[in-house]
């Protein structure tokens, strides 16, 4: 597989406080990657210096093999980015505003663009100052959907969009990703990026904590399992690998570390199993494992 | 009645607390620069100013901008009558900008805001916001007009009499009530409150051309204009309160209007419909040029407009010339110069001034990148194939093209009004004219070349070009009447350049400071294209 994009070692420092102080991941062609992390972790940092926005302090960064600093135009060809807070000229509607980026980006898709004005339910014909944050957020998403891009990158692009345009914004990056597009899409809101990713990548305080697939992180991680069985369930509790073990009567509920999973099932099918439910742990659950060390 | 209105004083201490800072600026701003000219006014009066100043404004150039006097002869235009005709309808104009702008703030801008709607889940009335501002507007009028007057009357000036400061204070102060009252009747009519500002603003515009015309032709006509009700009051002369009485029957109706309007609409919506815009953009906007021109369009006609009426009314000045300037010690010596006509010392030192102010727009345009840069709007145009490159020269581009424009137009307001004052008499032609302000080019770019250095390594020192161009306006203005040491008067840039047609042509400065000014482009650009921009 390709890498669309690569990041090694990156440094940032606004004055005395560093923003970035080690970042390393990468983007494969075809792969949806979930850059994930709290506020002022550094994701937009990150995102800002691949735009070739602000000037790296150290390491590498590049996009289709190009120096994101010194080939930024080349680049920027082929990419497509939505910002987490879209702002718009308040004297220009919502159309004009897509037509010019579209423009400007190198043109885009018409039939697409006025399809995606639909699903989205955006009045192109409103001047953006009477535009909600939502709909801002809308105009950005349009143009950037719209264009042909081979990489897209969304910093937490559903900010004030409601339920239902946040499903439509999932739908149209499934497409893209069954185009064979790559997309970085950085948030915090979990289970977007749960649905979407293929790999996730976990910043926290500039600095790269984890990455890896979905499958490979929750391997590392424990499954909440509920177990009701015919005899005694307690002894359950004993085996290794299980934490928090809460029972009633002889219905327990407990952690288990994936890798002794084997174990419990060997031990409870000689009780009598008579319910057994594992819930893989979600993003959430790893996300606070990581923040709470 | 109290249900509507319940709370409204609650409302208006808050507001008098949260804007007391903005209430003492604009009651000390407005109120000296209403009355606190008479110091000077006093110094064109001396030796026989007041006749030629009297002669000069008969012009109906300077009627249609100031309005009249009715003095009938130069006898009865005394300090007081030529202060407020010279003084009273700007200051009023003023203070009914001002009005408009707060009013619209604080009732129809809150709604658009949201905070309306916050505001009325207390147990406050539906219209006791609006009935807040408007008392608000009637209260800061007020301590407005008495400041004015109180200021007046502190010359102890024997023209500036008692009653005529009072007049002229309450004149000023009705302006304020009278555009208060226009804005609340707009606030709630138009679709938003940019529209509500935008409409209250171009009416009293409006107003202002219509009286204009009035004036010259009939000045009985102008007294069915709301505008008329403030300025044709005459203080110091007639002493007329009649038309105040007339404005504050017309304040009383319009807020009537206003109450009724508002307690018949949805919080947020107006009687007009918000007017469709394009759901497509049309092809001039789609380009970083086009977007550009789109976003400064407002600024540049403004001050287009402005630098041609600036001209217009130095222009009119022409051809009472003689008589103006031998009846004042201060303005001879300001515009003489041994061995050369009147006209042609006027405008050498006239042009000087005019294209240190057109400096202002390619400063403005400048600076207002960063202003786009500091809201964010340059991101994801920056991610498109657009270089930083094309952003910078495009804006260096459209301010310089913007300067030259202004001098163009400055020059014809100045050019053209003194050749059609003076006619044949006059020795200078348009060709003169445009070589005496092209003359000045270099400094329109070296003020570019210094916005766009800063905009390249330290954009939020871009506002500092402004004080140097203050700076270098004053000692220009004042450098020849205070006899200022040669490398003292130097520091502004323009006195680099020899004024035409006083003095030749200097071709060796023209290039040089062209030549600083593109080297300061360059080095602005330098910077732009290697630091960090905010997006």
């Amino acid at each position: 597989m390709s890498e669309i994009v690569t990041i090694q070692g990156l440094q940032k420092n606004f004055g005395k406080l560093q923003a970035l102080r080690d970042v390393n991941f990468t983007v494969n062609a075809g792969e949806v990657v979930g850059f994930i992390g709290p506020n002022g972790s550094g994701k937009s940092t990150t995102i800002r210096i691949l735009l070739g926005i602000i000037k790296r302090d150290a390491g590498q960064a590049k996009i289709f093999g190009k120096d994101v600093w010194k080939d930024s135009l080349e680049i920027h060809k082929r990419i497509s980015y939505v910002p987490g807070d879209v702002t718009l000229w308040g004297s220009l509607t919502g159309g004009e505003i897509i037509d010019l980026f579209l423009k400007l980006h190198g043109g885009g898709d018409k039939k697409k663009r006025d399809y995606l004005i639909k699903r989205f339910e955006l009045d192109p014909k409103k001047k953006a100052k009477g535009y909600s944050k939502g709909n801002r957020q809308k105009v950005g998403l349009i143009a950037a959907l719209s264009a042909d891009s081979d990489l897209y990158i969304f910093d937490e692009p559903t900010s004030g969009l409601d339920p239902l345009m946040e499903a439509i914004f999932q739908e149209e990056v499934e497409k893209l990703k069954n185009a064979g597009k790559s997309i970085l899409l950085s948030s915090h809101i979990l289970s977007e990026v749960e649905r979407l990713a293929d790999k996730v990548v976990i910043i926290r305080q500039g600095e790269i904590v984890e990455t890896g697939t979905l499958d490979e992180l929750r391997h590392l991680t424990r499954s909440t399992v509920t177990l009701a069985t015919e005899g005694d369930v307690t002894e359950i509790a004993a085996i290794d690998g299980v934490f928090d073990f809460q029972q009633k009567d002889n219905e327990a509920t407990f952690s288990v570390d994936n890798q002794y999973l084997n174990d419990i099932l060997a031990r409870a099918s000689k009780l009598g199993v008579k319910k057994f439910e594992s819930v893989p742990p979600t993003l959430e659950d790893l996300f606070m494992r990581h923040y709470e060390g | 009645m109290n249900e509507k209105f319940a709370r409204w004083s609650t409302l208006f201490f808050l507001s008098l607390k949260r804007d007391w800072k903005k209430i003492v600026f604009w009651v000390l701003g407005l109120g000296l620069f209403s009355a606190g000219f008479v110091p000077a006014f006093e110094e064109i009066t001396k030796g026989q100013g007041l006749a030629a100043m009297f002669e000069t404004l008969q012009n109906p150039a300077m009627i249609a901008m100031v309005g009249p006097t009715p003095a009938q002869s130069a006898s009865e235009y005394t300090l007081g009558a030529m202060y407020s005709h010279e003084m009273l309808l700007f200051c009023a104009l003023c203070a009914m900008i001002i009005s408009v702008l707060h009013v619209v703030g604080h009732t129809r801008k809150e709604e658009d805001l949201g905070l309306t709607e916050l505001v009325r889940s207390f147990q406050i009335g539906r219209q006791a916001n609006s009935l807040a501002a408007m008392m608000q507007v009637l209260f800061i009028n007020i301590v407005l007009a008495l400041f004015v007057s109180g200021v007046l009357m502190s010359f102890g000036a024997d023209a500036i009499t008692v009653e005529g400061s009072l007049l002229f204070g309450a004149s000023v102060g009705i302006a304020g009530i009278l555009g208060g009252a226009i804005a609340l009747v707009l606030a709630q009519i138009m679709p938003a409150s940019s529209g509500a500002t935008g409409a209250s603003l171009g009416i009293i515009g409006l107003l202002y051309i219509i009286r204009a015309g009035t004036d010259v032709s009939n000045v009985d006509l102008s007294m069915i204009n709301p505008l008329g009700w403030t300025y044709l009051t005459y203080p110091f002369v007639e002493n007329n309160w009649v038309p105040l009485i007339i404005a504050l029957i017309f304040i009383i109706i319009m807020m009537i209007l206003a109450f009724t309007l508002e307690g018949a609409r949805d919080m947020g919506a107006g009687y007009l419909p918000e007017r469709e815009g394009r759901s497509h953009a049309k092809r001039s906007l789609l380009s970083v040029r086009g977007l550009f021109t789109k976003i400064n369009k407002g600024v540049i006609i403004s001050w287009l407009i402005a630098f041609v009426i600036m001209g217009a009314a130095y222009g009119s000045i022409y051809g009472d010339m003689q008589t103006f300037l031998s009846s004042n010690e201060m303005m001879q010596q300001m515009f003489t110069h041994a061995g050369i006509s009147i006209e042609e010392s006027f405008t050498g030192t006239i042009m000087m001034v005019m294209i240190g102010l057109v400096s202002i727009l390619p400063i403005v345009i400048v600076n207002k990148l960063f202003a786009e840069e500091s809201r964010m709007h340059l991101g994801q145009i920056i991610a498109t194939k657009v270089t930083r490159g094309q952003l910078y020269w495009t804006n260096i581009g459209l301010a310089i093209v913007a300067g030259v424009v202004g001098i163009v137009v400055s020059v014809i307001g100045l050019g053209g009004t003194a050749i059609a004052s003076v006619g044949d008499k006059l020795t200078m032609g348009m060709a003169d004219f445009f070589a005496a302000g092209f003359n000045f080019l270099p400094s329109v770019l070296f003020f570019t070349g210094l916005a766009a250095l800063a905009l390249g390594w330290a954009p939020k020192l871009g506002k500092l070009v402004y004080v140097y161009l203050t700076y270098s306006f004053l000692l220009n203005y004042f450098g020849n009447i205070l006899d200022l040491p040669e490398w003292f008067s130097k520091t502004a840039i323009q006195s680099w350049i020899p004024p035409m047609p006083i003095e030749e042509f200097d071709a060796f400065i023209f290039i040089t400071i062209t030549v600083i000014s593109i080297v300061l482009l360059i080095i602005g650009y330098l910077g732009y294209k290697r630091r960090d921009l905010l997006a």
